[in-house]
């Protein structure tokens, strides 16, 4: 080839074909996504995120957490994510318009954590901090008249008493006969359904997972003994950050001590000091209390929730909460869209 | 010139055989002037090729002994991971490549090195930036974007020593002599400019004006996809193209097919890149067009594959000589694999089962060590004797670094590509608890360490053997030091 016009034009042009077609294109087409709302403008998903949320992303990038962890949901042809109970439908480009950073990962060393946050126990969740788990704006939740057994429900036997609710018909529960020795039993979108009941004022995403220290035959936590925090509730994650292998041994995650401070106990344990158990125990007189990086972390997780209906997405086995609305005698506008 | 039928001049401009000597003494010159510039940046690029071999030691037996050393809290794995990838992929890769880069374009422009400030001024700052980032990475700061992990502190150093060196290089090509382009300089010229437009983008769509969702993860693959391919790839098989011919003392074998080789090869690489986010939440057609383009990347790998490959014909037995020649050759057909591997695994109905395993970590490492880094070697066996005035001092350490690094990442590919299946087909079986999909591919990650101790002995020797080189400890001779005795008369180079 003469001359260097026509190579540098061709270099050029091929890299902005590319530039143009693979980022500037789609930016245009699903980079200035808004939340949906339902027709009186209420229920909207999602929510901007807290500060504590923000603050515990940060420590999830430095820590490399996504280097293990996925936070997306593939659909239900591609692979078992939602039979896993990782969520109930799949994850869609309008989930994440809240995030500073999208940490979508690209390796499963560990479970996917895009609605860890969901599976938490119903009490655990109302009281996160992320903007989305207090909706005030869905008036009509606390009416629901399945709110009061919903929760006992879940932690004992989630699926039979939540065949039971009205407001349960989805059937990710039916399809799975025996719930119990299936993985995703104790994590089924199944719990996720009776959520719009379980916790007053709030859309789905406060999901009534397996509260309490269940031992789910196929659970993802085989040895969970009782006596432990509930699954995935704030204190099980700060156990599971300082001690993996104390709640799991086959778990190839590194502890995360630093995260911790170990101190001595002035008068009496603080509230939110680690009960550990066995050789993790701190010394009598000591206690393992969380640093505001830790809660902050865990603040995190407790928010990645994507159990929320979306417009644009199926949710899996007739959608747990439009045939819930469709079938509840509740007068329940939340997770009618 | 030395013209082929078509009249284009494809082996390196103006080897004249009348003026044999002057060519020599011209060339001397030349790789003279290149010296300090081109040892700079090899001396750091191994530097940081032993330190990432060792981050790299670290993160692999952590990965199957999560207790170790997890206390502390800048050795936790998920910093170790990140700082390993950066110091290979800016410390050893890209100083090393830029190194080879530097000097073909001055052996290529017909020029003596201008400007070599320029360049020592771009090795330093860019070593400051690897080290920035690498500390920042460690402590914490890490952007959380693969291949983009560098605070941007660090990014804004590297930018700038980049600058320098991208500068540079388009001042070399304003003094060069002869209107042909090589081949070699197309490549060149492209990965010189495409990086700094790359790392831009990148940047800018990152982190001075984030774009929204999930389109952060489409431009941070679109970066790491392209800097392999229009980077890495470019310098590559540049350097492939100038080094075959140039041992074995024949052209090039078509013209027509460079070509078609180098803009198929532009057009359809950097559209890949999107299949790495397969059945992600983004628009289906992102994704399939990058399926497509990996598809179509077949013909440059064709087109380039069978113009070495006709190039070599008849010459495969130098390889029992030569050591750039085994270490380019072996390069460049782990260019075919890395590309068939890649389409491979981004088939849909493959990918449902490699997605979001370990087969992504044989993949990189497929593209970065077995093509990329592999080819690097070879160049650097040939230029470093011709920039000390030294020739290798030991055949037996230039075999031993090839059959570890050989046998090193075939071992890893293979473990980590069969244990990602595995990991794979238990991760997409419900009845499986999750945790056996891990347990499945332990076995495999413990095979992936012993490669890389393979790889670590490999890397050991021939910083060893580089170092004697810098010391001025080769072997005087005018002849240069082959794999095998050789009894014939020597064929053209070595």
């Amino acid at each position: 080839m003469k001359g260097l016009a026509p190579l540098f034009l061709g270099i050029f042009g091929t890299f902005a074909f590319s530039w143009v077609g693979l980022t500037v294109i789609p930016n245009w087409q699903i980079g200035h996504l808004n939340p949906q709302s339902d027709e009186e403008g209420t229920d909207i998903y999602p929510q901007p995120q807290s500060g504590m949320f923000e603050r515990g992303g940060r420590v999830y990038v430095a820590n490399g957490c996504v280097y293990c962890h996925s936070e997306q949901v593939r659909p239900e042809y591609a692979g078992a994510d939602i039979d896993r109970g990782w969520g109930n439908r799949r994850s869609a480009p309008r989930d994440y318009i809240f995030e500073r950073q999208v940490l979508l990962g690209k390796m499963r060393m560990g479970q996917d954590l895009a609605n860890i946050g969901a599976r938490a126990p119903a009490e655990q969740a109302s009281p996160s901090p992320t903007g989305a788990a207090a909706p005030a704006g869905s008036p009509a939740g606390g009416t629901s008249p399945a709110a009061s057994p919903a929760p006992q429900g879940a932690a004992s036997a989630a699926s039979p008493v939540a065949k039971q609710s009205p407001s349960s018909s989805p059937a990710p529960q039916a399809t799975s006969p025996a719930p119990a020795g299936s993985p995703s039993g104790a994590t089924s979108p199944g719990a996720v359904a009776a959520s719009p009941a379980a916790s007053p004022g709030s859309s789905p995403p406060t999901a009534a997972a397996p509260a309490g220290p269940q031992t789910g035959v196929g659970a993802p936590w085989p040895i969970q003994t009782v006596g432990e925090p509930a699954m995935y509730s704030a204190a099980w994650h700060h156990v599971h950050l300082y001690s993996p292998r104390s709640i799991n041994v086959d778990s190839n995650m590194p502890s995360y001590r630093f995260l911790y401070e170990k101190r001595r106990v002035h008068e009496q344990r603080s509230a939110d000091a680690l009960k550990l158990t066995g050789a993790d125990a701190p010394p009598e007189g000591w206690e393992i209390v969380p640093t505001y990086d830790a809660k902050c972390l865990v603040a995190y997780m407790m928010a990645l929730n994507q159990s929320h209906p979306l417009k644009d997405v199926r949710s899996v086995s007739g959608a747990p909460a439009a045939p819930a609305s469709a079938a509840s005698p509740a007068p329940s506008p939340a997770p009618a869209k | 010139m030395n013209a082929t039928a078509t009249g284009i001049p494809l082996k390196e401009p103006a080897v004249s055989a009348v003026a044999g000597d002057t060519e020599q003494l011209e060339r001397a010159y030349i790789d003279a002037s290149t010296r300090v510039p081109v040892l700079m940046f090899y001396a750091s690029a191994m530097a940081w090729l032993i330190l990432g071999t060792l981050l790299a030691g670290f993160v692999s037996f952590k990965l199957h002994e999560p207790d170790l050393l997890s206390n502390i809290s800048f050795l936790t794995w998920g910093r170790v991971r990140p700082a390993h990838m950066n110091v290979m992929v800016y410390g050893w890769a890209s100083m090393a490549g830029i190194g080879t880069a530097i000097w073909l374009m001055a052996r290529l422009c017909r020029t003596v090195l201008r400007y070599p400030l320029l360049l020592v001024a771009g090795a330093c700052l860019w070593n400051l930036g690897v080290f920035l980032g690498i500390g920042g990475i460690l402590l914490g700061d890490s952007t959380g974007y693969q291949w983009l992990e560098f605070p941007r502190y660090a990014a804004i150093i590297l930018f700038v020593a980049y600058t320098l060196v991208a500068s540079w290089a388009v001042l070399m090509f304003r003094y060069r002599r002869g209107e042909q382009i090589y081949i070699t300089q197309w490549y060149l010229l492209g990965a010189f400019l495409w990086f700094p437009w790359l790392y831009t983008a990148g940047q800018l769509m990152l982190f001075a004006v984030p774009v929204q969702g999930v389109l952060q993860t489409a431009v941070g693959w679109w970066y790491a996809n392209n800097l392999l391919f229009l980077w890495f790839g470019a310098i590559a098989l540049g350097t492939a193209y100038y080094m075959i011919p140039k041992v074995i003392g024949r052209p090039v074998y078509s013209y027509h097919l460079a070509t078609i080789g180098f803009w198929t090869y532009a057009l359809f690489s950097s559209w890949t890149g999107m299949q790495r986010l397969i059945d992600g939440p983004f628009p289906a057609w992102m994704i399939t067009a990058s399926i497509a383009a990996t598809i179509l990347t077949m013909i440059p790998v064709a087109t380039v594959g069978l113009n070495h490959h006709m190039t070599m014909q008849g010459y495969f037995p130098l390889m029992r000589y030569s050591p750039t020649l085994r270490f380019t050759v072996f390069g460049a057909m782990s260019y075919t694999v890395f590309s068939v591997v890649g389409l491979l695994i981004s088939l849909r109905s493959v990918a449902s089962y490699v997605n979001f395993t370990q087969a992504s970590v044989a993949y990189s490492h497929l593209g970065l060590y077995a093509f990329f880094t592999m080819v690097i070697f070879g160049s650097m066996y040939y230029i470093v004797p011709r920039l000390v005035g030294r020739e290798w001092r030991y055949a037996s350490l230039i075999k031993l670094h090839f059959w570890a690094s050989a046998y090193g990442i075939g071992l890893m590919t293979l473990m980590l590509l069969v244990g990602g299946f595995s990991q794979g087909s238990s991760m997409e079986n419900p009845t499986l608890a999750f945790s056996e999909s891990v347990e499945t591919v332990l076995p495999y990650l413990r095979g992936r360490s012993l490669a890389g101790i393979l790889l670590t002995a490999s890397h050991f020797i021939f910083a060893y053997h580089f170092g004697l080189m810098l010391l001025g400890l080769g072997r005087t001779s005018t002849v240069p030091t082959f794999l095998n005795p050789v009894e014939a008369e020597t064929s053209g180079g070595h």
